[in-house]
């Protein structure tokens, strides 16, 4: 047996020989077991005999048995192994053959430091699912290192890692490899570290722990140094202004020239330019010289790979060296695990690009409605296809829509003569500017950012829409005009935004290229030092490297991946609204970044050309934010869903009787933001009048006003403004805020068996008579009406990754609850933050259809209140 | 400032109040939103020693409420070994913005005095309170010899 496992060690990659510096050689138990795999059937006519072999650090071997003729094994074995915080684990799945050498199916080393770093040190029933890889059409593996992108996916492992604990403090960085195997180790590092590899944590509930993903981003830069590597960084500390106990060496992060070792003191001294001090009562505080700011808590260090550094306008930022980002706001463990958090998504960003949509995939038949009315005015009701399209209005006049031979359709401009693959309803067109069939008196005009607008010299009024606008929507209503009750028809909507964005069009493309690895810096600068009104040229999106023609899921995959990037929390731009990682809204704190004005600019533009090519982002925003880009008046429900408790608190004032209760509230608050007090007078010499019954109703006005801007007024601003050069926002005066989400961010297939599945009830249960006509209203509902009652009740059309278990609300996970409340003349409220629907004890199904559909649709404050 | 001035209220009244269960209530005069102060709750296994709280207001005061934490280690299901505490009148959802600090004082010496073993932090306590309260006692009463501050003798 020994020679064998020889033979077959020869036959692999060799693995790195891992330096283990001295100070780290203290051995600690890990226990491993090795679970189960399922591998792909290969196609071959005999199942293989599967084993794992593990090996830490390349010479300790554990060997599980061999399971036979299965593509399914289960092992269930466990090791006891030793182990170092940078132990590597190599698991090989082996074929075992009887006659010949056993063959390798797939391998995957894992680097215990990686893993550590993201649990916090300890290995508690930690569940890995490893992808299993192999060169692709060889089964040598060790003549394929290099190939790394030429790797398939075999199979998967389950593997459990437990009763370890260590005190990440205490453990620096993982010592680097010798920079002569420099080619080597990238190799593995994308092909056989942990890319590929998901963590859970099996003690934790469902929905605690949403699995974290390491990628390949934060772990192969542990093995490749050279782009930032030649600067690096004797810290410049500025000298603390005043006599200290702790001395300036002991503070001092260095960082070692190309593969030196990160190393922290263990004794934790302060960060560079902080300081320790006594107030008057012999406590503790900090004053930090950097910024001159002063805490009671004493600050974290920075953590390790982090340093800190100042431009040369002498302003202090951070570097990461683990990832080679910067960043102006200083690193601290929870932004850190947003960043994780943040870093985790990424790898469904794409996916989820791929699965949002507005229009129905297949046609929803059911249903009452405007929809169906226009399938009766002569679109092709037998082909549902066809039927579809035509939910997006006619073609604009001139154009012929054909397929080639391999069945993909292009569009013809027979006024122009050009042919595109976008769909002009979509896409935007290239429209000649074509007076001639205006009505008289009517002329077109382009305003200076080339918008197309309509003068009216019988009234002298201008005017977006355009005079010939009525016959499009004939077309689209058919024979009966325009009945009141479709106007609010969201499709109707859509249709006269996608005509206003077809009419300003403009020629040509613009081509935007970037790189992956820098898409927002790249994407930041294209889209900022071309003229606004390019944005609505038809978009060419390349990425280096990656050279081929745009066909549209190109653009569409930048959309997302620039939206995600956009939420780093490390550019401090946005912030998660309440705590419950769906929406987001401006950081108060953004000024941290001197250019954040500029950058909201930037996504301002951004997200306009998202609307008006018709793409969508990734996450999006919070309602009351969406109500703003509107212009609607936020009222004081609006707080609720970003800050609950400050809701409470006003709805308090507003209910209760203040002389009573000597509450003793001025028209002056406070609010903080990165430690410092911000001050503000709601009126003139607020500070010195007193809140009463008589002056609350304007007390509440003024709060909320100042609760829903402070802090990101300017922001705001910017943003609206670089919005407003691309795409006027009188545009969108026909949606709501809830439609203006469903647009942005697209809708996705929504699963109502997984939606029941993890429904919680108060007061009622599921075999209640209202929840099952609640359910059964539910299947009923197309998607469009499902997204809205989503979005009533958890302020979001969006469903978690997870799923409905993974629902978050302002406290943590939070499943979707319905509650009875009230009596049957009410109608249904909701609490967003709480993801709860307070439906009453409706007497029959109709009624309860009735009260929701009203409350669904007719939003506008009091149904929620 | 908003909060400034009704805590500068609050402190002088719970100041001229004479509370003998808070003592050496400690306020930095730079900084009103951070509060000190010790507790000496009546009942046994408590009153055999002193117990330093830190009291932090939010900037956002009364709208948003205090948070609490015990700087004394103490043995108790209600709070935790980072000495953080959970009081129903400071959550989120019981928060009114005309709760006085006083009352939430009053709330937590109560609660220190009673431990509510239905709520705790701390279920191996709760769990030890419920099942053999001597044991739990004798526990609690040598935590508060050991780690507890001396109590002051008037």
């Amino acid at each position: 047996m020994n020679s064998l496992v020889d033979n077959l060690s020869n036959c692999t990659v060799t693995t790195h020989d891992r330096v283990v510096s001295p100070s780290n050689q203290n051995f600690f138990q890990l226990l491993v077991t090795i679970e189960s795999g399922h591998l792909k059937n290969n196609g071959g006519l005999i199942k293989p005999h599967p084993y794992v072999e593990l090996n830490v650090d390349d010479f300790k071997r554990h060997k599980t048995e061999v399971i036979k003729n299965t593509y399914q094994p289960k092992w269930n074995e466990e090791f006891t192994v030793l182990v170092t915080p940078y132990s590597i684990l190599h698991y090989r799945v082996l074929d075992y053959y009887k006659f010949q050498k056993d063959v390798l199916i797939a391998e995957k080393s894992i680097s215990l430091y990686d893993i550590l770093s993201n649990y916090n040190g300890v290995c508690d029933n930690l569940e890995l699912t490893i992808d299993l890889m192999r060169a692709r059409h060889n089964d040598h593996l060790a003549t394929s290192s290099s190939a790394t992108n030429n790797l398939v996916k075999v199979g998967e492992l389950v593997t459990i890692l437990n009763g370890f604990q260590i005190d990440m403090s205490q453990v620096s960085n993982p010592p680097r490899e010798p920079s002569t195997s420099t080619n080597h180790q990238i190799g593995l590092s994308n092909g056989y570290f942990s890319y590929g590899v998901r963590v859970r944590n099996r003690n934790a509930t469902a929905n605690a722990s949403p699995p974290i993903l390491l990628t390949d981003s934060n772990i192969s830069n542990n093995h490749t140094n050279n782009a930032l590597t030649n600067n690096i960084l004797t810290n410049n500390r500025s000298p603390p202004t005043s006599a200290v106990q702790s001395s300036p060496a002991e503070g001092t992060i260095t960082i070692h020239h190309q593969n030196g070792p990160v190393t922290l003191p263990i004794d934790e001294p302060l960060p560079a330019g902080w300081e320790m001090r006594f107030d008057a009562f012999g406590r503790q505080y900090y004053v930090d010289h950097n910024t001159k700011s002063t805490s009671w808590e004493r600050p974290q260090p920075l953590p390790a790979g982090w340093e800190l550094r100042r431009d040369n306008r002498g302003r202090i930022y951070y570097v990461d060296h683990n990832t080679r980002t910067t960043t102006w706001q200083r690193p601290n463990s929870e932004r850190l695990q947003h960043y994780q958090h943040w870093q985790g998504e990424r790898a469904h960003v794409v996916q989820q690009g791929n699965q949002r949509f507005l229009y129905p995939q297949h046609a929803v038949g059911t249903g009452s409605g405007p929809n169906n009315r226009q399938s009766a005015t002569g679109a092709s009701t037998t082909n549902p296809v066809l039927d579809e399209e035509d939910r997006m209005g006619k073609l604009p006049n001139g154009w012929e829509k054909r397929v080639q031979p391999d069945g993909r359709c292009y569009f013809v401009n027979h006024k122009s003569r050009i042919t595109q693959w976008e769909d002009p309803r979509t896409q935007g067109t290239e429209l000649v500017i074509d007076n001639s069939d205006l009505p008289t008196g009517w002329e077109v005009r382009k305003t200076t950012d080339g918008i197309r607008y309509f003068v009216d010299h019988n009234t002298h009024t201008t005017t977006f829409e355009d005079p010939r606008n009525v016959p499009s929507i004939h077309c689209l209503s058919g024979p009966y005009g325009v009945p009141a009750a479709y106007e609010r028809s969201f499709r109707w909507k859509l249709s006269q935004f996608r005509y206003l964005c077809q009419s300003n069009a403009i020629s040509s493309h613009i081509k935007i290229t970037v790189s992956r690895q820098t898409l927002f810096e790249d994407s930041y600068h294209q889209i900022m030092r071309s003229a606004a009104y390019e944005m609505r040229k038809r978009l060419y999106i390349v990425f280096r490297g990656e050279e081929g023609l745009d066909y549209g899921g190109v653009s569409r995959e930048w959309f997302f991946l620039l939206s995600h990037e956009v939420l780093n929390p490390m550019y401090c731009l946005f912030e998660y609204a309440n705590k419950n990682n769906y929406s987001l809204q401006i950081n108060p704190a953004s000024y941290v970044n001197p250019d954040h004005l500029l950058y909201f600019k930037f996504i301002g533009r951004f997200i306009a050309m998202a609307l008006y090519h018709g793409r969508f982002i990734y996450s999006g925003f919070t309602m009351p934010f969406y109500k703003r880009m509107l212009n609607k008046k936020l009222t004081m429900k609006d707080i609720e869903s970003i800050d609950p408790e400050f809701y409470n608190s006003l709805v308090w004032v507003r209910d209760n009787n203040l002389e009573e209760s000597d509450i003793e509230m001025f028209f002056g608050v406070d609010f903080e933001v990165l430690g410092q007090v911000v001050h503000h007078e709601l009126i003139e010499n607020g500070d010195k009048v007193q809140v009463t019954d008589a002056n609350k109703d304007e007390y509440i006005r003024l709060m909320t006003e100042w609760r829903m801007t402070r802090g990101i007024e300017e922001q705001t601003q910017a943003l609206l403004d670089g919005f407003n050069e691309v795409v006027a926002l009188e545009w969108l005066k026909y949606f709501d805020e809830r439609e203006l989400e469903l647009m942005l961010c697209g809708m996705q297939e929504i699963d109502v068996e997984d939606w029941q599945q993890h429904t919680i009830y108060r007061h009622y249960n599921r075999t209640s008579k209202q929840i099952n006509w609640f359910w059964q209203f539910v299947k009923q509902a197309d998607n469009e009406k499902r997204a809205r009652l989503l979005q009533f009740v958890t302020g979001t059309c969006r469903v978690p990754v997870g799923g409905f278990a993974e629902l978050m609300g302002s406290n943590g996970a939070q499943r979707f609850c319905i509650e009875k409340v009230g009596k049957e003349t009410w109608l249904p409220r909701s609490h967003t933050c709480f993801n709860r629907l307070d439906l009453p004890p409706y007497k029959s199904y109709d009624q309860l259809v009735e009260k929701l559909n009203y409350a669904i649709e007719e939003t506008e404050g009091f149904a929620q209140e | 400032m908003a909060a400034t001035r009704r805590l500068q209220k609050e402190l002088a009244d719970i100041r001229d109040s004479g509370l003998k269960s808070f003592r050496d209530i400690q306020v930095d005069e730079t900084n009103i939103l951070a509060w000190q102060g010790l507790i000496l709750p009546e009942n046994p296994p408590y009153n055999k020693g002193a117990f330093r709280i830190e009291i932090n207001f939010p900037a956002e005061y009364p709208f948003k409420p205090p948070k609490i934490n015990f700087k004394t280690k103490i043995y108790h299901p209600n709070i935790d070994e980072k000495g953080q505490v959970c009081l129903p009148i400071i959550s989120a959802e019981n928060w009114k913005p005309a709760t006085k600090a006083d009352q939430v004082i009053q709330a937590l010496i109560a609660l220190v005095n009673d431990p509510e073993p239905e709520h705790p932090l701390r279920a191996e306590l709760a769990e030890e309170y419920l099942k053999d309260r001597k044991k739990f006692f004798k526990n609690a009463e040598d935590y508060a010899k050991k780690f507890g501050e001396k109590r002051p003798s008037d």
